[in-house]
């Protein structure tokens, strides 16, 4: 079963991390996206099993990625990986509909942790 | 500068480097200073605003810079290529961002950070602040960290 996975932030080099960890994890197929507007045009291009956000990006922002994705309708699973520790952001994501808040710094186990919840083995 | 405000960054610092990069640092000194003349090769800086407004800046050592890429993404750079920019501005962003998660009265919003390469760069502070910079060494090598943060006069409402 081939997974497909949607990965959205403005550091290459987070991108690079994650995806390291998506493919560790059994995941085949990645699109990366380079901010919250791109994030969503790919969305909208083709469908995912899991969806992998930064918080503060340009243009859109990952609670603005989170908060369309479920006005469309979808369910998809939505991981936010972000440096929003507060409280009062988590609860702001939980209310968007995100599925699960990884906060940075991480062990790259924490990271492989959550991306496995979602993905079928 | 509420010097409250400094012991964040230092225990954020510490825990970046461990977690994400597996590397041991000390804070070697600290002091208050007038305006930021970066003594190192590459410089993240991150504005902060809410109930206090100002800047974060942590300057790295070049050798740092690139090892702390190789520890990212497993290869390393052998120039300051847009991979080490990415790195000093994600961990800019993450000793900044898991500082303010211990500071939530003060409910500060990051800006994006900015990164500028060259050594001869001077980054001055809104007159009315000043900065307390910070000084680190690390496994990996030497960095710095100023911050110059201003508590808000007033804040709006509604």
């Amino acid at each position: 079963m081939s997974i497909k996975v949607l990965i959205a932030d403005d550091s290459g080099v987070m991108r690079k991390i994650i995806v390291r960890a998506a493919k560790s994890s059994g995941v085949d197929e990645i699109v990366e996206a380079v901010d919250g507007a791109d994030a969503l045009a790919k969305f909208d291009q083709e469908p995912f099993d899991l969806v992998l956000t930064d918080w503060n990006m340009p243009n859109k922002s990952g609670l603005d990625v989170i908060k369309e994705i479920r006005g469309k309708g979808s369910d998809v699973p939505i991981i936010m990986v972000t440096t929003e520790g507060e409280k009062g952001n988590v609860l702001q994501a939980i209310e968007a509909g995100v599925s699960d808040y990884l906060t940075k710094p991480f062990e790259a186990a924490d990271l492989s942790a959550k991306i496995d919840k979602f993905v079928p083995v | 500068m509420n010097a409250d405000y400094i012991n964040p960054f230092i225990e954020s610092a510490v825990s970046v480097f461990e977690m994400m990069l597996g590397c041991q640092v000390k804070r070697t000194g600290a002091k208050v200073c007038e305006s930021f003349a970066p003594q190192f090769d590459i410089t993240g800086i991150i504005g902060l605003s809410g109930r206090a407004t100002g800047d974060v800046v942590i300057s790295f050592e070049r050798e740092l810079a690139l090892l702390a890429t190789e520890a990212l993404i497993g290869e390393k750079p052998t120039d300051l290529s847009a991979d080490v920019i990415d790195t000093i501005g994600e961990l800019t962003n993450m000793i900044a961002g898991n500082a303010k998660a211990s500071m939530e009265e003060l409910e500060l919003k990051l800006a994006l950070p900015t990164v500028i390469v060259g050594k001869n760069h001077t980054i001055r502070f809104p007159s009315k602040v000043r900065p307390i910079a910070l000084a680190f060494e690390s496994d990996m090598g030497y960095f710095n960290i100023e911050v110059g943060l201003m508590e808000s006069a007033c804040v709006e409402v509604g």
